[in-house]
This record gives C-alpha cells, sequence and structure tokens, in this order.
C-alpha cells in the first residue's frame, strides 16, 4: 500500500474517532431544542417606562421632604413619565433661593425650569436612557433568580431586542407553563403603609371622613374584604401614606408559614437597617393600623399592637403553593417594572417526545430506502456511497455535538434532508465514472477522471446551498436555526464523505492490482 | 442497472411549451392568492395565539367554540390535529388588535373551566407538573419519611418524575388507577395519590402566543432571509458563470416558490417559521440542480467551442439528466417518508419540500436554461447593436 493511502486511511479514522467520542453517550451529547424535549419559550418587554416612572415619583416626594424639613412648604407634585420630567407647585412667598439650593443638592441629576407659580424638573435623556437599561438590568437579576430558586436545570435567559428592553428565557422540561410565567411575571413589589383611612365600601364614603379629597401625601389602594376565617369575601378601599415605611428591597428573607388560622402565611426578615427603622415605627405607632401591600393590592392591615423590629407576616388566602411562590419572588427580590409577554412557546413534553418518535422513523424508513435503491442501482459501488452515507450521518451528529449545537425538529427534518441530499455527490461521481467508461477508459483512470471533474460541479451546487443555510442561520430563530446548523453541516460532511472517503475505498479495493478490467458500477 | 439510458431529447425545442405550462400555473398560483383563498399566514407572521390540546374522548367541538367565543375577539378556529383517533384539537384565536400580553392563560384557564367542571380541589394529573406532584406528596407525606422538607423532597421527586414520564409516554392519563402500572410509586404514595388526584379531561400538547411586535419581527427577519438568500445565489453564479446564467437561476428559483406559493394557498396549509425554512431549502435544493446542469455547459462549451448554445445546452441537459432524475428521486423519497411518517407538526414542511422538489427537478430542465439561453442571446444582440454603432460612428 502507498504511504498516500495509509495517510487518506488514517485521516478517515481519525475523523470517525473525534466523531464517536464528542457523540458518545448520544443522549447526553445532542442536546435537544425546546421543542423536542418540551419546554417553554417566552420573550417579554420590560415596561421601562414605569421605572421612569418610579423615578419621577421618588425625586418628586424627595424634594417635597426635604424642602419641608428646610422649611419650604410645597404644593402637589405631578409626574409625566412621557416628557421625563416632573412639576411642582410653589405657592407665592416661597424663598426660591433656597428652593434652588435643596434642589441642586437633592436632585443633580434634574435640570431646573423654574416658572411662575410651578417649577419643572427635567431629567435628561442620558440619564433616563441609563435608568432603563439598570430596569432591564435589574430584571434580568430578579427573573435569574427566580428561576433558580425555582429550580430548572438548563435555563436560558436572555437580553435582547433593538432597543435591550426583551428578555429571551428558555425553560427546557417545564411542565406546568402556567405556574412559571405567573412566578416570572410578578412584579413582587412589598410595601408597608400607613393607614390613613379605612377600610371603606367604596371611594366616595372613604373620603367622607376627609371633607372629600384625596390629601396630597396619600393615596387610594384597594384591598380584598376578608371574613373572620380571613377568606375573601369582596372589595374594599384604604386610603394610605404615598411613602412606605418599608419596601420589599429591604427584605432579608421570606418564607411559607402559617397564620394564627393554619392558612398559608408568608413570614418576612428585615435587614439590620431596615429593622431599626421600623421598630422606631412601630414603637411610636402602636394602636394604628399598617397596610401591607403587595403590588399595590392591600393584602391585609394589621393593628400594630406593639414594637416590631425586624419581621412580619404577610397574610391572604392564599393556597400552600401559592404562599410558597410568593415567599419565592420576595426572596428573589421585585421586578423594577411590569413586564408584558411578547411571545410564548410552550411544547408539552409529550407533543416533544412523540415528535422525535416520528422524526427518527421517517429517518430511518428514509435511509434504508436510499440505501437500498444505491445498492441495486450502483451495485458495489453504491455499497461504497452507502458507507460514506452512513460516515456522513456519524459526522454530521458527532459535530453537532462538538459544537453543543441544538437538535430541533425541523433540524431532524434537516438529517433527513441531508441523507437525500449526500448521496447526490456520489451520485454525480458515479455518473461520471459510468461515462468514463462507456468512453473507453480504464477503470483507473475513469475511477480518477469522474472524480477529478464531478468535483468542480459538487463544490458548486453544494456552495449555493450553504449560502441558502447561511441566510436561514442569519435570520432564523429558534428551530429554524437548529435546521439551518444541520442543513450545513451536513453539506460539509457530504462534500468530505463523498468525495473523500468514496475515493479512499476504491483506491482501497484497487490497491495492489495492476489491470483492473471491470468497476461494479 | 440504468434507468435512462443515452438520451437526446430536444428540451429546449419545447422551452415555450414549458414556458406557457409554467406562466398558466403560476398565474393560477397568484390568482389563487390574490383573488381566492390567499396565503393562511400563521400566527408567526400575524400574530394571535393557538393552544393544542389532547383530550379523552372525541371533543364536542360546537360547545368548546361557544365556550371559547366568550373570550376570543374574533371567531376562534378549532381544528382537528393529526389522527382523529388521537382525540388532538388545535385551537386558535386573534389576540385583541394591537395588544401584547398573556393570551394563552385565559383560554387554558377557559377550557379548564369548560372541560373540568367537577374537578373541585382534587389534583389534575394532566394539567399539573412535576414540581406540583412532589409538593403534594411532600405535604402528604404518604410514606411517613421523616427529616427536613428537603429530605422528602428528594425521596418524593423521583416518583413525581416517573409520573410524568408516564404522562409523556402515553399522552395523558385516562383513568387515575394507571398510576398502579407506574412501579416507582411505593404502595402508601399511590394510594395517596389515587385519593387526591384526578385525570382531567385534557392535557397540553403546546401552546403558542406572538405578539404584535413579534410577530412584525418574524415577518421582517423572513423576508430579509429570503431576499438576501436569493441575491446571494444571483451574485455566486454570476461570478462563478455569467450574468445570464445567475438570471436563469434566480428566474427559476422565483419560478419554483412561486409555483409553491400558489399550492400553499390551495391547500390553504399555514404558514408558519418552518415554512420559510422549507422554502428556503427549496431555494437550495433547486439552484443546486441548476448549477448542475450549467456546469455541464460550461465544460462543454470550453471543450467545443463552436455549434449552437441551444445545442450545446441541450446536450449538457441530457447528459446530466439521469443524475438530476436519481437525485430527486432520492431525495423525494426520503421527503416522502417525512410527509407520512412525521407527524402534523412538520407535515408543512415536508408539503413544502415535495413540492417545491418536483416543481425544482423540472425548472432545473425546462425553466432555468431557456432563460439562460434567451438572455445570452438578449445580452449578444445588444453587444452586437453597440459595437455597430460605434463602427458607425468610426
Amino acid at each position: 500500500m502507498d504511504k498516500k493511502l495509509l495517510w487518506r486511511i488514517a485521516l478517515i479514522v481519525i475523523v470517525i474517532v473525534v466523531s464517536v467520542v464528542s457523540l458518545y453517550p448520544p443522549a447526553k451529547k445532542i442536546h435537544l431544542g425546546l421543542d423536542l424535549r418540551g419546554g417553554i419559550h417566552l420573550v417579554l418587554r420590560v415596561n421601562t417606562d414605569d421605572a421612569i416612572k418610579a423615578e419621577l415619583d421618588d425625586a418628586s416626594q424627595r424634594l417635597i421632604s426635604q424642602a419641608k424639613d428646610k422649611g419650604i412648604t410645597l404644593g402637589t407634585a405631578t409626574t409625566d413619565p412621557k416628557s421625563l420630567s416632573f412639576t411642582v407647585e410653589v405657592p407665592a412667598g416661597v424663598d426660591t433661593t433656597a428652593l434652588r439650593g435643596v434642589a441642586e443638592s437633592y436632585l443633580p441629576e434634574f435640570k431646573i425650569n423654574p416658572g411662575a407659580g410651578k417649577w419643572t424638573f427635567q431629567l435628561p435623556a442620558n440619564v433616563a436612557r441609563n435608568i432603563r437599561d439598570m430596569a432591564v438590568k435589574q430584571a434580568l437579576e430578579t427573573i435569574r433568580n427566580r428561576i433558580d430558586q425555582f429550580g430548572v436545570s438548563e435555563p436560558m435567559i436572555q437580553r435582547q431586542g433593538i432597543e435591550g428592553d426583551r428578555i429571551l428565557v428558555q425553560l427546557p422540561g417545564v411542565d406546568d407553563p402556567g405556574r412559571v410565567k405567573e412566578l416570572i411575571g410578578r412584579t413582587a413589589f412589598l410595601e408597608l403603609k400607613e393607614v390613613v383611612a379605612g377600610p371603606a365600601p367604596d371611594r366616595k364614603s372613604l373620603l367622607a371622613q376627609l371633607g372629600g379629597t384625596v390629601p396630597p401625601d396619600a393615596e387610594i389602594i384597594t384591598g380584598g374584604k376578608k371574613n373572620s376565617e380571613g377568606i375573601t369575601i369582596g372589595k374594599e378601599y384604604w386610603l394610605v401614606k404615598k411613602a412606605a415605611i418599608i419596601t420589599g428591597r429591604e427584605l432579608r428573607n421570606a418564607r411559607r408559614s402559617q397564620d394564627r388560622y393554619n392558612a398559608p402565611a408568608v413570614s418576612f426578615t428585615l435587614i439590620p437597617a431596615a429593622a431599626s427603622k421600623f421598630g422606631a415605627y412601630t414603637g411610636s405607632h402602636i394602636g394604628t393600623r399598617m397596610a401591607i401591600v403587595l403590588d399595590h393590592r392591600v393584602m391585609s392591615a394589621p393593628t400594630i399592637q406593639g414594637q416590631i423590629s425586624d419581621e412580619g407576616i404577610i397574610t391572604g388566602n392564599f393556597s400552600v403553593q401559592e404562599a410558597e411562590d410568593l415567599a419565592l419572588v420576595l426572596r428573589a427580590g421585585a421586578l423594577p417594572a411590569t413586564i408584558t409577554y411578547l411571545e410564548e412557546r410552550t411544547v408539552g413534553p409529550s407533543l416533544g417526545h412523540d415528535s422525535v418518535v416520528r422524526g427518527v422513523r421517517a429517518a430511518i424508513a428514509g435511509l434504508i430506502a436510499v440505501m437500498l435503491f444505491m445498492m441495486v442501482y450502483y451495485k458495489w459501488s453504491g455499497l461504497n456511497a452507502n458507507v460514506a452515507l452512513l460516515l456522513n450521518l456519524v459526522i454530521l451528529m458527532g459535530a453537532m455535538a462538538y459544537f453543543g449545537a441544538t437538535l430541533t425538529l425541523p433540524g431532524i427534518a434537516g438529517v433527513i434532508l441531508t441523507i437525500g441530499m449526500a448521496v447526490d455527490a456520489n451520485v454525480l461521481i458515479f455518473e461520471r465514472i459510468r461515462e468514463e467508461i462507456e468512453v473507453g477508459k480504464t477503470v483507473k483512470s475513469a475511477i480518477d477522471a469522474g472524480f477529478g471533474r464531478a468535483f468542480g460541479t459538487i463544490l458548486d451546487a453544494n456552495l449555493t446551498t450553504l449560502i441558502a443555510a447561511l441566510f436561514l442561520f442569519q435570520f432564523g430563530t429558534g428551530p429554524v436555526k437548529g435546521f439551518a446548523v444541520t442543513l450545513s453541516i451536513g453539506i460539509l460532511a457530504s462534500m468530505f464523505t463523498a468525495v473523500f472517503v468514496s475515493r479512499t475505498l476504491y483506491m482501497i479495493i484497487l490497491a495492489g492490482k495492476d489491470r483492473v478490467e471491470s468497476l461494479s458500477i | 442497472m440504468r434507468i435512462i439510458k443515452k438520451t437526446s431529447f430536444p428540451f429546449l425545442t419545447y422551452r415555450w411549451i414549458a414556458i406557457g405550462i409554467s406562466l398558466a400555473l403560476i398565474l393560477g398560483g397568484l390568482a389563487a392568492i390574490a383573488f381566492g383563498p390567499g396565503l393562511n399566514l400563521g400566527i408567526d407572521f400575524v400574530g394571535g395565539t393557538q393552544v393544542t390540546i389532547k383530550l379523552k374522548k372525541a371533543p364536542n367541538l360546537k360547545e368548546l367554540r361557544k365556550a371559547i367565543t366568550k373570550l376570543a375577539v374574533g371567531e376562534p378556529l378549532i381544528q382537528r390535529f393529526d389522527e382523529p383517533e388521537k382525540h388532538e384539537i388545535l385551537i386558535r384565536v386573534e389576540n385583541p388588535k394591537g395588544k401584547e400580553g398573556d393570551f394563552t392563560r385565559p383560554i387554558l384557564d377557559l377550557l379548564n373551566t369548560t372541560l373540568n367542571p367537577n374537578l373541585g380541589g382534587t389534583f389534575d394529573l394532566n394539567t399539573q407538573g412535576a414540581k406540583e406532584l412532589t409538593e403534594l406528596l411532600v405535604r402528604g407525606n404518604p410514606d411517613g419519611i421523616t427529616g427536613d422538607p428537603d429530605a422528602l423532597a428528594a425521596h418524593y421527586a423521583p416518583m413525581a418524575e416517573a409520573v410524568m414520564a408516564y404522562r409523556k409516554d402515553h399522552g395523558m392519563f385516562r383513568e387515575v388507577s394507571e398510576l398502579g402500572q407506574i412501579k416507582e410509586l411505593s404502595e402508601a404514595a399511590r394510594t395517596f395519590l389515587e385519593k387526591r388526584c384526578a385525570a382531567g379531561e385534557f392535557a397540553l400538547l403546546g401552546a403558542e402566543s406572538v405578539g404584535p411586535a413579534v410577530g412584525a419581527d418574524l415577518r421582517e427577519k423572513a423576508q430579509l432571509a429570503i431576499v438576501f438568500s436569493l441575491l446571494g445565489m444571483l451574485i455566486y453564479i454570476w461570478i462563478r458563470f455569467q450574468l445570464p446564467y445567475g438570471l436563469g437561476a434566480v428566474g427559476a428559483l422565483f419560478h419554483d416558490v412561486l409555483i409553491t406559493l400558489g399550492a400553499l394557498s390551495l391547500t390553504q396549509r399555514e404558514i408558519n417559521l418552518p415554512t420559510i425554512a422549507a422554502l428556503l431549502t427549496l431555494v437550495g435544493y433547486s439552484v443546486n440542480d441548476t448549477v448542475v446542469v450549467f456546469d455541464r455547459v460550461r465544460e462543454n462549451l470550453r471543450i467545443k467551442r463552436t455549434g449552437e448554445l441551444q445545442e450545446i445546452m441541450d446536450e449538457s441537459i441530457n447528459q446530466t439528466l439521469s443524475r438530476t432524475l436519481i437525485t430527486s428521486g432520492t431525495t423525494l423519497a426520503v421527503v416522502i417518508f417525512l410527509y407520512v411518517f412525521g407527524g402534523d407538526v412538520i407535515n408543512t414542511f415536508a408539503f413544502v419540500l415535495l413540492v417545491g422538489i418536483i416543481v425544482g427537478t423540472y425548472s432545473s430542465i425546462f425553466i432555468a436554461s431557456p432563460i439562460a439561453l434567451g438572455m445570452t442571446r438578449m445580452f449578444d444582440r445588444f453587444k452586437k447593436k453597440r459595437r455597430n454603432k460605434r463602427r458607425a460612428r468610426r
């Protein structure tokens, strides 16, 4: 055997070994896409306008209270998130230089526009952009925390979109999509607020005690009305202070527990800084009510019995699962803004399983049909092509395992298509060899000419298909991308197997024979 | 063995007949799209929500439609999915105009209240997941395990997984007593579950919801993918061959895609992302076929140098004919298996390839070369005219 042939055999063996090693064990090495293993794919948008509004609200309240400390009484503030600004009523006779001093020291990032009777505070565009960016980053982190705590293996959580406000979440193997969506989408913003008035059955009777208007530092929120056993029986209205005593950001931990009726509840503990603040507040407000507000709904409003420093309990007619999930989202932190679902794709595990079974069945049937045909049509050369075809599949799967590519349902279709198209290169070569033999060439030179001439054609033909696959990969999403990957690898592998491997097989057969009279083709 | 002996069929002589037939098919397809049923664009492109469920028994479509009409904006589309004896149905509704949000949940909640009115507080084995089942077992603790909740969860999680694996293999639980077939369950756990669980009327196979923002994105991406791959091929063939050949190949591609779209319109199959992928694959396949012929033309032109281009093209098509038919045959064979065995999810994908491979094979013989021939002649005439003009000026 000559040296060249040995080199070729060595290369083929290396490729086979590398493919098999990277493929073994297949069940672990081939990543199945969500459409095959089941799971949920979500695209959600972080409504960053919420974060802007929160910043403006917070800034205006901060300004009013700081000014008050300096002896300047300001009117009400109105925020306008669209124009990134808020306006504060400045009564006549206010010391404007002092006010400007307060504003500049406490709201340095705002641009101040003093006007007659009211001042406008403008948030510069770049600061707003930062706030939005931070909101998305924080949302990403929070969602990741929640999913980690829920326990999903191999989750994928990515930021995407031109404006960068979208988050892609892929959770393989989740079999109850409803619960996960609820868990991810919940804002989970906890606030403990001072109750000004309430509860009342409607808005009017709530405000009747206060002369019909809402005080500037308070707001109305609703909550479920509960009977003595803690069961929700209706809706009621509360008037609470706008500024929260404690928010969810100051929680140290939260866990599911039980209330005094043995119903599921959530207990929480506070971080030390918040605990002292909370202790001071509860100590000086014994006998008053405090509202526990979650996502702008009053969950309960217990009366403060004595000084509490670092723990509390949220009750609210929860099921065990709801209490568990609430504790989880409180631990994982609140979302800085609400989110909206833009896209959802859930594949139930049995559908994915069914798809795999059917895809594999179709692939095997197709493979057998093609191999039988090649054997009948090209006899021993057909066997040569079949060896190349099988090797092509091994390399294809090995390469997918090696690159960590994902196999999707269209990807399986790509594999099946590869089976049909991979023999094309062999067909091109064999037809050419037949032509050359007909012209009267010897077997050896016919093989040489066949491979030589067909190669250019194979290259041109396959490159055009690769172009299509490339753009599919570029613009495709999820399953379609998987298809483009398998198709591309299949095409490249088929060029190696049909041209290089088949040629080597012929060389092995013909090696050592001086004259070959006929070729089984 | 040989199916096709040496042929010398004058394909290009009949080019006008072939072009006539193709034009009729293309115009028929375009008419079906424009004036007939149109293209059935799936939720990937127009937005909407689609839920696929498996039912225990044959569905009462009328009742379901009535229930779902209550929440949908448009008329809900309810159709059978896969083989009828599997009792699988697909429900598709439009989303409220221009709104984003979670629209699968209300449909699932509605299905639950409509189909499972009597489940009460029992645990539905068909809609809830392994995690919830583990929690149920941990709370009930039928095996009386001692230890912290984590130890209990570690004990019961494999049982819950096994129950879910059973559901995955069988599609759904028809009766609670099927729990008896799961070996991983302890005796006590099984008795406990049989008491606390019920087998609801339906199981979720899949749910998809695409809002307007993502729908617009996907539309744009699909268009870009198609435009760029056509351009890419035109440029590649232009470089490797000549412009007339590039135009011939791309002309054949338009032909294939338009006829396939016509077939999609007539059969009212849904056009989704995988359908677009299939269309692009057919583009790749068809151009592959065409390039093989053009390659031969180029080679023959090099060898002969003389002779009418039409004759050389005919000869080249004949020389590559057996390869063209064999490759189409093997690819068609695997695609037929995909079409027959692949299941409903992949069926339209296979359909596009099936139509596309037949049309693509035809076009690489009857359409691509005639266009290339016509374009070459036109370019030659144009060049001659220019040359004559220049001469006349001198």
